[in-house]
């Protein structure tokens, strides 16, 4: 595999800047979390749904161009084990609820997907799950951290 | 979210300082890792090591500033590491560049799961993703796929001590 990683050019850089400012403030300016009890549906079933869509796009791409294999594959692996990882944990809160996920968003079409539209999928659920992560219980938090950071990985590199 | 200046000292609690301190010591770890393979990795991929060690300079800087404006004394250095393996040439060092990234996301992904600071988790939830990418390019070099970990920060097989193929 060659390395199709971008250079960390400056949007990484400028950004960090701007956080690196966000961490001295005090939490009373930078936001004090301590999330509330939430209210409906566990926001993990919607990343894992997320996960099991962008696993199917991404193997709708690797159809309709197989030369893409090498770099999307990857993804979908990554992609299935994250669906399972977030429903174990879906589960494990609510061990009532039926395993079998009724997908909420229907698989794409096989063969019609793009790597275009694979990277924005997964650029939009590691925003999905960087925004969820910041309200979590510290016990459910890692795996959405490190399910963001292997979305927002990919959403760099497959252009 | 302007220019106001802190007023006091942050906040953080003790697991979260805790925390910090971990990625402090990976954060020094690292730097030292990338101070000896330069030494060992061919001209085409020192960009890479200069550009990652620059990350963890900056890294290291805020972290020891945050801690400092915190009331706690950053942790030091360690004169020298212990390495898993002898860097003797250009795959091994890229191999000790892959521990490091590792070792790295671990102790960030801790300072997510301990701090209900939103800003705080936003910045290592940054970190998290500028290492899972610093270590896929080092993963490459070593041909160890996939490059980019499925779930970078957690210990798992795929861990440091994984042997390089």
């Amino acid at each position: 595999m060659r390395a199709p990683i971008g250079p960390a050019t400056s949007p990484g850089i400028s950004r960090r800047q701007v956080l690196a400012g966000l961490l001295l403030l005090p939490p009373a300016l930078a936001g004090c979390s301590t999330a509330p009890v939430p209210q409906g549906p566990d926001p993990l079933i919607a990343l894992a749904d997320a996960a099991r869509t962008d696993a199917a796009l991404a193997t709708a791409a690797i159809t309709a161009s197989p030369n893409l294999a090498d770099r999307v594959q990857p993804l979908v692996e990554a992609r299935t084990a994250h669906a399972a990882a977030l429903d174990a944990e879906v589960a494990r809160l609510d061990p009532a609820r039926p395993s079998t996920t009724p997908a909420t968003t229907p698989a794409p079409a096989q063969g019609s997907a793009t790597l275009a539209q694979v990277r924005a999928a997964v650029l939009a659920s590691g925003e999905a799950a960087a925004t969820a992560a910041l309200d979590l219980p510290a016990e459910r938090v890692g795996l959405v951290a490190s399910v963001a950071a292997c979305c927002n990985a990919y959403a760099e590199v497959l252009t | 979210m302007s220019g106001a200046p802190p007023t006091g000292p942050p906040r953080l609690t003790k697991a979260t300082q805790d925390a910090l301190q971990g990625a402090l010591a990976a954060e020094h770890a690292a730097l030292w890792c990338y101070s000896l393979i330069v030494a060992f990795l061919p001209a085409d991929q020192l960009g890479q090591a200069g550009e990652d060690s620059d990350a963890h300079m900056t890294l290291r800087t805020a972290v020891e500033k945050s801690l400092t404006d915190a009331g706690t004394p950053p942790v030091s250095a360690q004169p020298a590491y212990s390495t898993p393996q002898p860097v003797v040439d250009g795959p091994s060092a890229a191999a000790l560049a892959v521990v490091a990234e590792t070792d790295a996301l671990a102790a960030w992904r801790a300072v997510v799961e301990r701090t209900g600071n939103r800003g705080l988790r936003q910045y290592a939830l940054d970190v998290l993703s500028a290492g899972t990418l610093r270590c896929a390019r080092w993963r490459v070099v070593v041909n160890s796929p996939p490059a980019i970990l499925p779930f970078p920060g957690r210990a798992g097989p795929a861990g440091p001590s994984e042997p390089a193929r």
